[in-house]
């Protein structure tokens, strides 16, 4: 590699992320004029699949797209059907329903910080090399995430695909006593979320700066998990079914993931960083506190490889506030509410771990989906992550290949991709231009 | 059935709604009665629908571990049985790039650097033809359930006879 014409760069198996692609950066006289991430896992026509099915038994098909985030597929979905049925569910369903995202973002949170995105920091290739020198903190991560799985488990029945949500409320609602059971294992969760708060923000990825438009979910009293509104930090307000009035979905040659922008054809932002930027102030206490300790918020916004900082803080948002959802339980009479499907459509978005999720379902007069819209996170990052590449990019392109795949890799993984819900990653390639 | 101190923790990996993913579940039912009961008081059973490393970690010092499940990048129905040493190092293996969910390799690995030795153990799967959605096992697969039942309670006597 060098600066002189044109340069091509590939790199072709990005590991530790969820799915399969490639890099390929081409360069130009020392500029980047290309940097497109390839996503050539297979399609998986999910949005096909459900079309004939019933909102219940698309819950649990939608649940099968992803093993990490399972219940964020579930809850963008029941969500929409119960805004389309006009459903108001139990207060104490609602609140299940946060626990169970609770659940999910801890499994998912931790598993990023301690065995993907931690080896980074610390210079090694990977979590197994992580685990022979710094066998506490992998230790660690692993007790957080077993903690998000006890709490699954016991909501949604089993760790992965959990099968308890249905439109109107649960299949069954905990005892008091089960979910009193998981406290003790909670409240040592919440001692490791503060304790890796404290780890990641001393963990410094390279200084690399910009300044780009965020997107989230925003509610007035409640950090967002499954309501609230579509904010942006450039002023976009809509309600949760209103997603397609400022963003659209567009097919680029390179990738098999369909890729989202603004309506100003701009790439934005979601994920943690979005969320503690944009709906910070509905953190939990003990989180809020945690945030300020760190003096990171600034560097959050700006830096992506402080994700990881705002992962921990989140962390410690969601075991806290698990607690004080099983504090506050109260098993209602019946587990559901009866719900009346009626034609029409049928969206919403919720906060999947790594962002915004939105599905939308055209739902015909009996009752069954005609077409459906599911729009990941990723994809919606994709372009974000593209745009950040090319800007990244020039500093590495002197490096050795192997240091420079490393480099790019890394900042791929400060998004925490999911290229098997996108596809529904890294093959790095750069290419000179004679 | 399962003993104050258990000597050998059974993990049965699976889920029973997604065809042949379910056999050693099936297989488990059917090989667990046939034990003795001197054998079955020894033995702990815990189903883990993914193997994690904290169902590893744990295994207190001389306790052995036997993996139960289906796999891939076999002939459907052909019995596979090795050490969870082999398992984890095994040349030219099919790792996944996935990483959301922690390869089976890497796993194991995390559990040996974590407890500083790769614990004691076994895996026995069965070869699977058919992941879809519903309860029902391939032809192939079911014809084999008996045979993956046979090596279950095969590497449960052989691991408990090694500890003596």
């Amino acid at each position: 590699m060098g600066h002189g014409g044109d340069l091509r760069f590939q790199v072709e198996n990005l590991t530790r992320v969820e799915g399969e692609g490639s890099l390929h950066l081409r360069v130009r006289d020392g500029v980047v004029r290309e940097a497109h991430l390839e996503i050539f896992e297979a399609p998986r026509y999910f949005e096909a699949l459900v079309v004939g099915r019933t909102p219940d038994e698309i819950i649990d098909i939608v649940a099968r797209i992803c093993g990490i985030c399972p219940v964020a597929y579930q809850m963008s979905a029941v969500h929409a059907f119960e805004s389309l049925f006009e459903v108001a569910v139990h207060t104490q369903v609602r609140a299940l329903r946060r626990l169970l995202y609770c659940a999910e973002w801890i499994e998912s949170h931790a598993l990023h910080i301690y065995l993907l995105h931690a080896p980074d920091f610390l210079g090694y290739p990977s979590a197994v090399e992580l685990a022979r020198d710094h066998r506490e903190l992998v230790t660690d991560g692993l007790r957080l995430k077993k903690a998000g799985n006890h709490l699954l488990s016991t909501l949604g029945g089993r760790p992965i695909h959990p099968v308890s949500v249905r439109v109107g409320g649960f299949s069954r609602m905990p005892r008091k006593a089960e979910l009193m059971a998981l406290r003790p294992i909670l409240e040592e969760a919440l001692a490791l979320s503060l304790a890796t708060v404290d780890v990641a923000v001393g963990l410094h990825g390279p200084d690399f700066e910009r300044e780009p438009r965020l997107v989230a979910l925003r509610h007035p009293t409640e950090y967002p998990l499954n309501d609230g509104r579509i904010v942006s930090s450039d002023g976009v307000d809509l309600a949760p079914p209103d997603w397609d009035e400022a963003f659209h979905e567009v097919q680029v040659p390179w990738s098999n993931a369909l890729q989202s922008r603004a309506d100003d054809g701009l790439p934005y932002l979601l994920g943690p960083s979005a969320r503690i930027v944009l709906a910070g102030e509905q953190l939990h206490p003990l989180a809020k506190e945690a945030l300020a300790r760190t003096g990171a918020l600034d560097s959050i916004r700006r830096n992506p490889y402080r994700s990881i900082v705002a992962r921990a803080v989140e962390l410690v948002h969601v075991t806290a506030e698990a607690l004080d959802i099983i504090d506050a339980y109260e098993r209602p009479d019946r587990p559901s509410v009866p719900a009346v499907a009626r034609p029409g459509v049928a969206a919403w978005a919720t906060e999947a771990p790594r962002g915004l999720l939105f599905h939308k379902y055209v739902v015909g007069e009996d009752g069954k989906v005609e077409a459906a819209t599911i729009v990941p996170p990723t994809s919606q990052n994709q372009a974000a992550i593209e745009a950040d590449l090319a800007t990244f990019a020039p500093r590495i392109l002197d490096l050795p290949i192997g240091d420079a795949t490393h480099q790019l890799e890394q900042l791929i993984r400060s998004y925490d991709p999911c290229i098997s819900c996108a596809t529904h990653f890294l093959d790095l390639s750069v290419e000179q231009i004679p | 059935m399962t003993a104050l101190v258990p000597e050998l923790r059974v993990l049965v990996c699976g889920t029973a709604d997604r065809g042949d993913d379910g056999a050693a579940l099936a297989a488990i039912t059917h090989a667990l009665p046939d034990l003795p009961e001197h054998v079955r008081c020894r033995i702990e059973v815990r189903r883990c629908p993914q193997l994690d490393v904290t169902d590893i970690i744990d295994l207190h010092d001389g306790e052995s571990c036997l993996v139960v499940d289906t796999v891939v990048g076999v002939e459907p129905g052909t019995i596979v049985t090795m050490s969870l040493d082999e398992l984890a190092r095994r040349a030219g293996s099919i790792t996944p790039r996935s990483s959301h969910a922690l390869s089976v390799d890497d796993t194991l690995l995390i559990a040996e650097a974590v407890r500083g030795t790769m614990p004691p153990g076994a895996f026995v799967g069965i070869g699977g033809k058919w992941f879809g959605y519903g309860e029902r096992f391939s032809r192939v697969v079911k014809a084999g359930l008996p045979a993956l039942a046979d090596a279950i309670r095969d590497a449960i006597e052989a691991l408990l006879l090694a500890r003596r």
